[in-house]
């Protein structure tokens, strides 16, 4: 195993783990916000469940753009492509948009998640007015998975 | 379409009322407006706590309800049966209200003789009568408490002043103890027992011993208790019973609705004022005269002042789709603009580019088809359900069109978003701009329409000249068509934005206005998305084939390979749908929304029967 494929591993671990961990705060916000309101009213449960469960995606990105690095660095297949230390950082920093991005974005659109559940608790109509606001903050974690994806595709191996 | 509204007006006599009221609210097509000078309503208090007590017992009876299997079909009544009083519903109800009564006092009954027998636990060793521990003429005894740690120094205590101490039973307070010493000695003996850390307290006061006031007290408990789960069968019996609370809750609600409407008032007269669609004044009217004909009924267009709800009218696919705009807000009359008949099919496309795949496509047109063929859901409800139904045929052909089954590429018509990122993205940067286009073209035919045709050229007209020429530049072939047409357009824009202001506002505000080119660009952009949920739809999918894969070794593996499939491609599915929902609607929302619609209507919400658990079947329904 050359450096550069340990390199490009490190790199999918961290954008995996870095998402991973944003995603679970996210979440974790939300769910504690949505824990508090069913408490009072049951019957919005379903509502906050959506809500609750935005803040999930980053993970899932930083989970796609982990297994598409070892999906190009053949290392399922049995026979890794060996690499150079220059590919291997570049398959490192192209992981860490979406890992970064990813982090952070999951913990303030967690946030954003329990402020719209406690808009929604108030005014169970206005719950796609809440979505529609946590979603808004996905946008810099998409357009971070974009940039990442794009440039795992465009290095050469 | 935005439907147009009348105002209706009706005097009638007070003696017609209830039957009016009820003619209007079983053809559910009069939305009352309320005025100031409106008389109170009588006899709203009255129905209103009718209400209230069907709902606490139903709410009580649901308690012992078993739990509805998920096939279970809301019942169907016709607009007859349902108007007629049920003598049974309301002896039920007088028997959910006593039995309610009855668990209540047995319940705090028990939990009284549960807090009795707690005390009486650490008496229990006790072999003298509690009632009995009075000072005899040389003795006196005294109770109280030990903590755990002090019991071995209050003994000692005790005994080096001479006296006794029986230690009984552990209990909330520690370990109770009974004190005998001397009478003389009484004072000396507490003194040092204190110290050493004897607490006094007096157990509860009952005749006899404490055991067999704790056995009476147990008897009494298992009473209440057998009394307990006999009413409770009985609120169990009464469960199954129901349907008729739910038609009892449904009745009150139609009456309290009905006696909540207020009217001006004279002393043998009475007037409503509401609103009617314009299509549907002569169902209101036939209504009307079937009950009197003492009356006088009158529609009116609305006047500039008013501010009528909004009803729109489209065809059975986009009417669906109404309900993803209505969610941001409604259409107002005064807009005049119903986006749903242009939004409708984007959101179609779009929902299906992101999910854009065949097999999960399937699953979902049969799984949602399931869905409402057991659940039959109503309302808003319904058309969400039949939005993700419909997107379900999108989603396959951009199956077909990706090539991607159950993440499984296939032979695509087109490209794969996986194998060819950077033309997915040009593509979903396309599909963006022509959405954005057809929202400003909506914006042009209504500017023209109402006259502001230059409006129109300058706005928008310029806009979508100067983004083809920029897109055209990218191509060799039409780049130097696509300079100057971005050039035209944007010297327009300098020419023309600052129309409305003064002086030399005129030249700022041209150079403001082409600074807008930002925005254009970053909702263009933000049409990327579509891009990443494809991929991420796709690569989920790849990942749990993979997966399956790898495991599929031996007996054990190929059956735990169908277990990966199974959750795996339902979890994508659902993610995916999530997703796709939230992200189109956004790009509806703010990117398309934002180019040619307000909204700030409300919704027209007419005096109607509309019950939450049955189904009511009218006359108009059943043709």
């Amino acid at each position: 195993m050359t450096l550069g494929t340990v390199i490009a591993i490190c790199g999918a671990a961290i954008c995996a783990t870095l998402a991973g961990i944003g995603s679970a705060y996210g979440v974790r916000i939300g769910g504690q916000a949505a824990a508090g309101v069913v408490s009072e009213n049951p019957g919005l449960f379903g509502k906050l469940l959506v809500l609750q469960a935005l803040p999930g995606t980053q993970g899932i990105y930083g989970f796609l753009t982990a297994v598409i690095i070892i999906v190009r660095m053949g290392l399922l297949g049995g026979n890794p492509i060996a690499l150079t230390t220059a590919q291997g950082w570049a398959l490192f920093g192209a992981a860490m948009p979406i890992g970064i991005v990813g982090l952070f974005s999951a913990i303030y659109q967690g946030q954003t998640a329990a402020a719209s559940i406690h808009m929604t608790a108030k005014q169970p109509d206005s719950s796609a007015k809440g979505i529609t606001m946590t979603a808004m903050v996905e946008t810099y974690a998409i357009l971070a998975l974009l940039v990442s994806i794009l440039l795992v595709f465009g290095i050469q191996l | 379409m935005i439907v147009p509204m009348k105002k209706a007006e009706l005097f009638a006599l007070k003696q017609d009322r209830d039957a009016l009221l009820l003619a209007l609210q079983r053809v559910g097509e009069f939305m009352i407006i309320p005025t100031e000078e409106d008389a109170q309503p009588t006899g709203q208090e009255d129905a209103q706590q009718a209400l209230q007590q069907a709902e606490n017992t139903l709410g009580f009876v649901s308690q012992f309800q078993e739990k509805r299997s998920f096939f279970a079909q809301r019942p169907e009544l016709d607009l007859q049966s349902f108007l007629k009083e049920d003598p049974e519903a309301l002896e039920l109800e007088q028997e959910a209200k006593k039995i309610a009564e009855q668990l209540a006092a047995v319940r705090s009954e028990r939990s009284t003789l549960a807090a009795q027998m707690e005390q009486l636990t650490p008496w229990l060793p006790l072999d003298i009568p509690l009632d009995r521990l009075t000072p005899t003429r040389y003795a006196s005894f005294h109770t109280g408490s030990i903590s755990a740690g002090a019991v071995d120094p209050v003994k000692q205590a005790v005994e080096e002043q001479g006296a006794d101490l029986t230690l009984l039973a552990p209990g909330p307070e520690g370990l109770a103890a009974l004190l005998t010493c001397l009478r003389e000695e009484e004072h000396a003996v507490l003194e040092a027992a204190k110290a050493a850390g004897f607490v006094e307290n007096t157990p509860p006061r009952v005749k006899g011993l404490a055991k067999d006031a704790y056995e009476a007290y147990q008897q009494q408990y298992r009473e209440a208790q057998k009394l307990e789960e006999q009413l409770v069968a009985q609120a169990e019996e009464l469960a199954g019973r129901k349907e008729k609370l739910e038609l009892l809750y449904e009745q009150r609600k139609a009456q309290a609705d009905r006696q909540a409407v207020s009217a001006w008032e004279t002393a043998a007269t009475f007037r409503l004022v509401g609103w009617v669609r314009s299509d549907r004044t002569e169902a209101v009217k036939k209504a009307v005269a079937e009950v009197t004909d003492a009356c006088a009924l009158s529609f009116t267009d609305p006047t500039e002042e008013d501010t009528p709800p909004t009803v729109t009218k489209n065809n059975w696919f986009v009417s669906q789709f109404e309900t993803i705009t209505d969610m941001f807000s409604r259409p107002t009359t005064r807009e005049g603009i119903d986006p749903n008949p242009v939004m409708a099919p984007w959101y179609w496309l779009i929902f299906g580019l992101m999910m854009g795949d065949a097999g999960y496509g399937l699953v979902m047109a049969i799984a949602i088809f399931a869905f409402k063929k057991i659940k039959k859901p109503k309302g808003e409800f319904a058309k969400l359900i039949n939005v993700l139904w419909y997107s379900s045929i999108t989603t396959m052909f951009c199956g077909v069109l990706f090539g991607s089954y159950f993440g499984e590429t296939w032979h695509p018509l087109l490209f794969s978003p996986l194998d060819a990122p950077v033309p997915m993205l040009i593509f979903s940067i396309i599909i963006g701009t022509l959405h954005i286009f057809s929202g400003m073209i909506l914006k042009v035919v209504h500017d023209i329409k109402a006259g502001h045709f230059w409006d129109a050229m300058f706005d928008q007209v310029s806009w979508m000249v100067l983004i083809t020429g920029l897109g055209l530049l990218f191509l060799p072939a039409t780049a130097a068509v696509g300079k100057w047409m971005a050039i035209i357009g944007a010297l327009v824009i300098l020419c023309t934005a600052g129309r409305g202001n003064k002086g030399f506002g005129k030249v700022t505000g041209g150079f403001l206005g082409l600074y807008n080119i930002t925005g254009y660009m970053s909702d263009i952009l933000s049409y990327s998305r579509i891009l990443a949920l494809s991929l991420a739809t796709g690569v989920i999918g790849m990942v749990m084939n993979l997966l399956a894969g790898m495991v599929q070794g031996s007996v054990i593996g190929f059956v735990f390979s169908l277990l990966i499939y199974l959750v795996g491609h339902v979890f994508n599915i659902a993610m995916g749908l999530l997703s796709a929902y939230v992200h189109d609607s956004r790009l509806q929302y703010i990117e398309f929304f934002s180019k040619c619609y307000e909204g700030g209507g409300y919704a027209f919400q007419p005096l109607s029967i509309d019950p939450k658990y049955i189904d009511v079947v009218t006359h108009r329904q059943s043709k």
